[in-house]
């Protein structure tokens, strides 16, 4: 029987988390700055939008121009969700867990952390901020390589895989929301769904272009390339494949590890699997796209909720938790995993 | 020196060249009757470094150390800084002959000490027979009554012990202080080694130098040796207050090296008055707690109710017999600096043996004597406070101001028995690295002792640097920083 302990399991899946949600932000940012280029519009509202962060980022900046947003997203410690925050909260959960982890990954993260926080000003200028995303998407990707080939895979690992996959599958859904983010500030003009460099732009967010020209040869179809990122059980992006990986997961933890209390859990991936079954036949899901999403992010916190309640303690000792539990928000974690 | 330093390049400056440690035992090459004792080898290897390869090489070292994470966190409201313990990369070598002295120097002081707590805790003849006043022991704000009658397995209180050494200018070694309630500072020992081992494989090639690797392997079998009896296999855990902790690092390589788990108060709980922990798969028991927390915040029900780092029932739990803590409670009597100056008799009380390590000359100023004679010789004296730890509150006569000396005798005056004095020691020096090139700087050292039903020494241990000219206090909140410390093997130079 597992002896892990409860707090480790919570922090390795939060730790994945960060990492991962740190990455998609910077895909996000990245994305921003390729669709403006050539473009009169240069609005970056729509990235507070999509993060529902309108009224705190509201207090710490009076207009979303676009230095601001970089910033708030980017290098703004005071928003538990920018960039910095986020590898930094991966951290202080892989101090928790250090004694878990092998060095490499701890001498990995201390370098990412600290090269990191040394970017200033400078590296969130607009002609570098492009080089600056792209070093920490691959800060993020050394992180779950070295995690992947060097930290001992027993019931830590499922859990690193499910916080990973969560959090990719909550990201992918966000970026399908991004048209009607951008809609919702003004920012993209009706143009009906057809709006050839948008679509390319966000496949190209989800690293899925090359991978949808294979598969489409012929055109960047909207609806396509939303049934791509959603079904695609191949794309390691799409939210079927980060399902399939999470209910793989969750049976590991049942099967292999012999953790009876995974069956609500898995119960639940087996419901959101089973609605991802029946929205691919629905011949307006481009149209229906928001509440689609809305779906997917109540059900992937069904997913971390009940996690949480079997393996972290949520439920066992509500009066040793100082602080309500976490996965009742899927954006940030509770502190008493610090 | 000058047959050495004529085989390099007369026009670059070599680390040694200018290196001077005056009437003072140096580490390196001896007394200042008998320089050039036995380190002429290491002396030599030094001297083909230049100056600024070392100090480059240095500046590698110490940035390996943040990389690795080796670092205590000063954390604030925004931010958490991390730093690392200075390091000094020119190694502080022990000869085999020195080592079998302190070696069996610190089993005799661990076994007296062991000797002495259960004494107290049980039958106090030694306290009936006046060898050491009652009032000082019973009356100590360290003395638990929680512990009396309580028989810890194998009659160990002290599992993990740590005796801070001292050289004087003949080379002689005192002991300073015996701390046997949670000594810090063995992780620094292990990956210093580590690290001179990547960072200077040239300097330690053709020592036979004895390994310090093994601590946590032998920390572990001795915990499992004091596991309470009729455990199949025990569960060790250790006990942290958690990441905010300065020795937080310490405490994840403790629980790597034994291959234990690292757990937090709110990881346990005690039910039945039995230990254990919240898995995954739900409560686990456990047997064996090595804490690395005080006393004081260990169990709300016992000690400071406020405690929120502690485990509501340890204690119930280890009096009943279900769980062994390491340290046990209650040790801070046998460590305490008042009680410190008894141990020679203490020694000869239990052993009936003399100490193979000395004391330094001690004055208790609760004895009106002692106190005279401190008041009158505060220029010469070293005055400490008995109950701290870290160097605060001590007062270095021959160093100090006269105002600082006025403060230190009104608060002798205030409360004697607070104090003890002792002369000032000129401490062994070793070459460090510093600003202006090598130069003598004061060490001690901290070899650890780990105890179940026998004790086995680390060979080595801490040698801590004062890193400031001129200064004796080596503590790292004071400004001091590590060295490492070779044993060499018989005939290993």
């Amino acid at each position: 029987m597992s002896s892990l302990l409860s707090r480790y399991a919570e922090s390795v899946f939060w730790m994945a988390r960060y990492f991962e949600r740190a990455e998609s932000l910077s895909r996000v940012i990245e994305t921003q700055t390729s669709f403006q280029r050539g473009r009169q519009d240069n609005s970056w509202g729509w990235i507070v939008a999509l993060y529902a962060d309108e009224k705190a980022f509201a207090k710490a900046f009076s207009e979303a121009t676009a230095e601001n947003v970089i910033r708030y997203y980017m290098a703004y410690i005071d928003n538990p969700g920018s960039i910095q925050s986020s590898i930094r909260s991966a951290r202080e959960n892989a101090r928790a867990l250090r004694p878990m982890l092998s060095t490499d990954m701890w001498y990995q993260l201390n370098d990412f952390y600290n090269r990191l926080f040394a970017f200033g000003p400078n590296d969130f200028s607009e002609v570098r901020l492009s080089r600056t995303c792209d070093a920490i998407k691959r800060g993020c990707y050394a992180q779950i390589g070295v995690s992947e080939s060097t930290l001992y895979h027993d019931e830590t690992w499922p859990f690193f895989k499910l916080g990973l996959y969560l959090e990719r599958a909550d990201q992918t859904s966000r970026l399908l929301d991004v048209r009607f983010a951008q809609q919702a500030t003004g920012m993209a003009r009706d143009e009906g769904h057809y709006d050839f460099t948008f679509w390319t732009i966000l496949l190209r967010a989800a690293s899925a272009y090359h991978a949808y020209r294979r598969v489409f040869p012929h055109d960047i179809d909207p609806r396509e390339v939303a049934r791509f990122l959603i079904f695609d059980p191949r794309l390691p992006r799409s939210l079927a494949f980060c399902l399939g990986e999470i209910q793989a997961m969750i049976e590991f933890l049942r099967r292999n590890c012999g953790l009876k209390n995974a069956a609500p859990a898995a119960e639940q991936a087996e419901k959101m699997i089973a609605g991802l079954e029946a929205a691919s036949h629905d011949e307006r899901l481009l149209e229906n796209l928001h509440t689609f999403n809305d779906w997917v992010q109540l059900s992937l916190i069904g997913i971390a909720e009940e996690l949480g309640q079997a393996f972290f303690g949520y439920a066992q000792t509500p009066e040793a938790a100082p602080t309500p539990p976490a996965a009742k928000q899927t954006q940030s974690q509770t502190m008493a995993a610090r | 020196m000058a047959t050495i330093t004529a085989l390099k390049n007369p026009s670059t400056v070599a680390p040694l060249d200018n290196y001077s440690p005056g009437p003072r035992y140096c580490e390196l090459i001896g007394s200042p009757e008998n320089r050039n004792r036995h380190l002429t080898a290491l002396w030599h290897r030094l001297q083909q470094l230049e100056l600024q390869q070392l100090r480059e090489r240095s500046a590698d070292a110490e940035r390996e150390l943040f990389t690795l994470g080796i670092t205590f966190t000063v954390y604030s409201d925004r931010t958490a800084i991390d730093r690392i313990l200075p390091f000094d990369v020119i190694p502080r070598v022990i000869t085999a002959a020195d080592w079998r002295t302190i070696d069996r120097g610190v089993k005799q002081r661990i076994k007296a000490l062991n000797l002495f707590l259960w004494d107290v805790y049980h039958d106090r003849k030694i306290l009936k027979d006046g060898l050491v006043p009652s009032d000082l022991v019973l009356g100590n704000s360290n003395y638990r009554p929680e512990m009396v009658g309580y028989n810890p397995p194998c009659g160990t209180y002290i599992h993990i012990g740590g005796t801070d050494i001292i050289r004087d200018p003949r080379g002689d070694f005192f002991v300073l202080e015996d701390n046997g309630r949670t000594p810090s500072g063995v992780s620094y020992v292990v990956e210093s080694r580590h690290l001179m081992q990547r960072a200077f494989p040239d300097l330690m090639h053709g020592f036979e130098i004895e390994s310090v690797s093994e601590y946590g392997t032998q920390l572990g079998n001795k915990l499992l040796e004091v596991a309470p009896p009729g455990i199949s296999d025990p569960q060790i855990v250790l006990l942290s207050p958690g990441v905010f902790n300065s020795a937080y690092f310490e405490h994840v390589f403790l629980a790597r090296e034994i291959g234990i788990p690292l757990v937090e108060g709110r990881d346990l709980f005690v039910e039945d008055d039995k230990v254990f922990m919240k898995t995954v798969s739900g409560p686990k028991p456990v047997h064996v707690i090595y804490r690395r927390i005080n006393d004081d915040f260990l169990d709300p029900e016992a000690f400071k109710p406020e405690s929120v780092l502690g485990v509501k029932g340890l204690m119930r739990a280890a009096r009943k017999g279900n769980l062994t803590l390491a340290n046990a409670v209650g040790t801070g009597v046998a460590d305490d600096k008042a009680v410190y100056a008894y141990l020679p008799r203490i020694i000869k009380y239990y052993l009936d043996e003399d100490p193979i390590l000395p004391n330094v000359e001690t004055h208790i100023c609760r004895e009106p004597d002692a106190l005279a004679y401190t008041l009158s010789h505060l220029d010469e004296l070293v005055v400490k406070p008995v109950g701290e730890s870290g160097g605060y509150g001590i007062c270095v006569g021959p160093k100090a101001t006269k105002a600082e000396i006025d403060i230190c005798r009104d608060q002798l005056k205030a409360n004697p028995s607070n104090y003890i004095s002792q002369p000032m020691i000129e401490l062994s020096v070793c070459p460090t690295l510093c600003a202006d090139g090598v130069e003598p700087r004061h060490v001690d050292l901290r070899p650890f002792a780990v105890t179940g039903e026998d004790t086995w020494l680390l060979p080595g241990g801490l040698t801590r640097v004062a890193l400031r000219r001129g200064s004796i206090v080596v503590n790292s909140s004071q400004g001091g920083g590590t060295k490492d410390t070779w044993v060499l093997k018989e005939n290993g130079a």
